[in-house]
């Protein structure tokens, strides 16, 4: 479903990703772990399509298309979520009227009819209730005010009313109490099918006690440097990076 | 304009436009102030720091021609109930004409209110601005029709007063006034809309004025939607009692070229006047909202939040003024002006202007001019809107500060004619 294929990506004068390569099949999900400045907020807003990265080697392909030919709208359209790291506060737009305007926007570019207002709201109390979002929450400004782990159900409830095929979780987890965590991954593990596929950004394993990833990988120095499955994770938490990252430097010496 | 030759061009222009409107039919007397003040004040230039920005200079070269169509426009607002008054180019039409005996609320045009109630309507043409400012007493020098809404002591005006202006096609001169008194502890609501044909060109020099009573609230909403090629003046004066609130929203949702001034007067203690605004030109389009309040008496408060845009190779100038008297104490004064900025061409001139003369007060004034925030049109794009629903978005979002405060009809109008004029639709 993904392919990422020696990616390398600057931003500025400053090399973040220097041939990272990474496959994603469908329906799995994937973990990358690793230190701070390691490059994996960047590896999040390249595949959304951020337009501060500048793509120098490399390639993305989702679904057989290139996808660096497409712009964040259109990796929208394609099936492409991210949850961010730092949710945008849009003062005076509703959170009803943005998923609104998003839902029939990606609807009218996939040449499907607008969602009715009665489905539309039909659609918006069941994702809500599965991250427990109130409905004051839903009429309120975006993000405005929201508390941080209700800024990060919000981004799950939005991936729930998007229904994705990759969904890039950009460290969901920080900032987040163990309530939260646990009703933010519960949304996001009752999204699991065999047509979806996350990608799980964390720095901490406990995010994956409770979404339990397939794959994780360690990302360092702007590359995928080990990778194995969910039982890595707990091998990082108990050793950290540094065995890997040592093991990785000794070899290509 | 060389100097010798500008006293003969505007001279000519204040008698061409006088011609013209005396051939529509003039409405009370000409001002004799107005007159005098408009052989004494210089017209206008760039060299005065109050028209910096602002060209009069092309409007010596407009010429009226013939006695406009004066065929009545679409109706606006459909819905809405109101008593509608329509004038076109300077003349009243037709209305729902409100007269409740000499006593009573008054509400019509104001020929036909210096026709049956001269006395109620003493001095009304008098404005401070009509002595002070050239278009001004240009206007009050040939007066035309407008809308009358007179409410005396402890009533309420039964119905929202819908005056509309229009302005019809071909080249026009109209100097409608306005006029509002809301007496002692009254109130009423109205909204006074400009509008105009496509085919239109010349000038709108437009006068409101309105004095609201001790204890007396008025609530106007003004809209000027204007896409013909009109020249708008307007001259906004309000007076206020004590205690009295005064509401004023202004949406220049579309115009050409346009320069309103307002100028609100506490004249009594404890006073209160919220006065917003939005404008958005595009193209090559010019508006420039010059405002003042004077707190000439203690513990009143004001509120001005002025919001807009700036697209293309158009002009935007924001002058807000707050003139606090020696002896207003306790004064609460807040202006904020925001812009943004959507051409690289586009420009936006704002300056806050506070004199204060009063040691016990609260004055604050802030003032931003920006661009989109990238990070949100990130974020909006990333759940799949089109650069054009996200712009969309955005704009509504930051003009809903200013709009949301205006009646729902008018806010939905105002934000369609917004996204139709840029293309956001």
């Amino acid at each position: 479903m993904l392919k990422i294929d020696n990616l390398h990506a600057h931003i500025g004068d400053t090399e973040i990703l220097k041939g990272l390569s990474l496959e994603l099949g469908a329906g799995e999900v994937h973990a990358i772990m690793g230190p701070n400045g390691s490059g994996k907020s960047t590896l999040a807003s390249i595949l959304a399509g951020r337009e501060d990265y500048e793509v120098t080697q490399g390639s993305i392909t989702f679904d057989g298309v290139d996808l660096l030919e497409l712009d964040a709208t259109e990796r929208a359209v394609a099936g492409i979520f991210l949850a961010f790291q730092y949710p945008v506060e849009i003062p005076g737009v509703s959170n009803i009227n943005f998923l609104r305007t998003a839902l029939n926007s990606i609807r009218e570019q996939r040449e499907e009819a607008p969602l009715s207002g009665k489905d539309f709201l039909a659609k918006v109390k069941a994702c809500a209730q599965l991250v427990e979002l109130d409905g004051k929450l839903r009429d309120r400004s975006v993000n405005e005010g929201f508390s941080g782990g209700e800024k990060k159900r919000n981004e799950v409830f939005q991936m729930a009313m998007l229904e994705p095929k990759l969904a890039v979780l950009d460290e969901t987890d920080s900032g987040l109490d163990i309530d939260a965590l646990r009703i933010v991954a519960h949304g996001v593990n009752s999204m699991r099918g065999a047509d979806r596929s996350f990608l799980v950004i964390t720095h901490y394993q406990r995010l994956l006690d409770h979404i339990v990833p397939d794959f994780v990988h360690v990302l360092a120095g702007g590359r995928i440097v080990h990778s194995g499955g969910k039982e890595l994770a707990l091998e990082l938490e108990e050793k950290g990076y540094d065995w890997i990252v040592d093991a990785q430097a000794t070899e290509q010496a | 304009m060389s100097e010798v030759a500008a006293p003969t061009q505007h001279a000519a222009l204040a008698a061409r436009v006088s011609e013209a409107c005396s051939e529509a039919g003039l409405v009370g007397e000409p001002h004799a102030e107005a007159l005098a003040a408009l052989e004494a004040i210089e017209y206008p230039t760039t060299r005065q720091e109050r028209w910096k920005y602002t060209r009069v200079s092309r409007l010596l070269d407009v010429v009226p021609n013939a006695p406009a169509d004066l065929t009545a426009p679409p109706a606006i607002l459909g819905n809405l109930e109101a008593l509608r008054f329509t004038f076109v180019a300077g003349q009243y039409i037709t209305g729902d004409v409100l007269d409740e005996g000499a006593d009573g609320c008054f509400a019509g045009p104001v020929s036909l209110a210096l026709e049956r109630y001269p006395e109620r309507l003493k001095g009304w043409s008098k404005s401070d601005f009509s002595t002070k400012e050239w278009f001004a007493a240009l206007q009050a020098s040939a007066p035309q029709d407008g809308v009358c809404i007179l409410v005396p002591e402890g009533k309420s005006l039964p119905q929202t007063v819908l005056a509309h202006h229009h302005m019809p096609n071909g080249v026009h001169v109209a100097q409608p006034r306005d006029l509002i008194h809301i007496g002692n502890n009254a109130s009423a609501e109205a909204i006074i809309w400009s509008d105009n044909a496509a085919q239109s060109a010349g000038m709108l020099n437009a006068a409101i004025t309105a004095s609201v009573g001790n204890g007396a609230s008025l609530s106007l909403e003004i809209v000027q939607d204007e896409p013909g090629s009109v020249h708008h003046m307007g001259h906004h004066h309000f007076t206020q009692g004590s205690n009295s609130h005064l509401t004023l929203r202004t949406a220049t949702a579309c115009a050409h070229w346009l320069r309103n001034d307002l100028h609100i007067v506490q004249e009594g203690t404890h006073a209160n006047s919220t006065f917003h605004g939005c404008y958005l030109p595009n193209g090559r389009q010019f508006v420039d909202h010059h405002t003042r309040i004077d707190h000439a008496q203690p513990d009143g408060q004001s509120n001005e939040l002025y919001k807009g845009l700036a697209a293309d190779n158009s002009t935007a100038v924001f002058n807000g003024k707050i003139m606090v008297h020696k002896d207003a104490q306790r004064i609460e004064a807040y202006q904020s002006n925001a812009n943004l900025l959507l051409g690289e061409q586009a420009s936006m001139y704002s300056k806050p202007e506070l004199e204060i003369y009063a040691d016990d007060v609260r004055c604050s004034h802030g003032c931003t001019t920006g661009q989109f925030d990238k990070e949100a049109l990130f974020y909006l794009r990333s759940r799949g809107m089109t650069e054009t629903a996200a712009h969309n978005l955005l704009v509504q979002a930051f003009l809903a500060e200013v709009l949301n405060g205006f009646r729902p009809e008018i806010r939905d109008h105002v934000h369609a004619v917004f996204s139709r004029r840029l293309g956001w639709n």
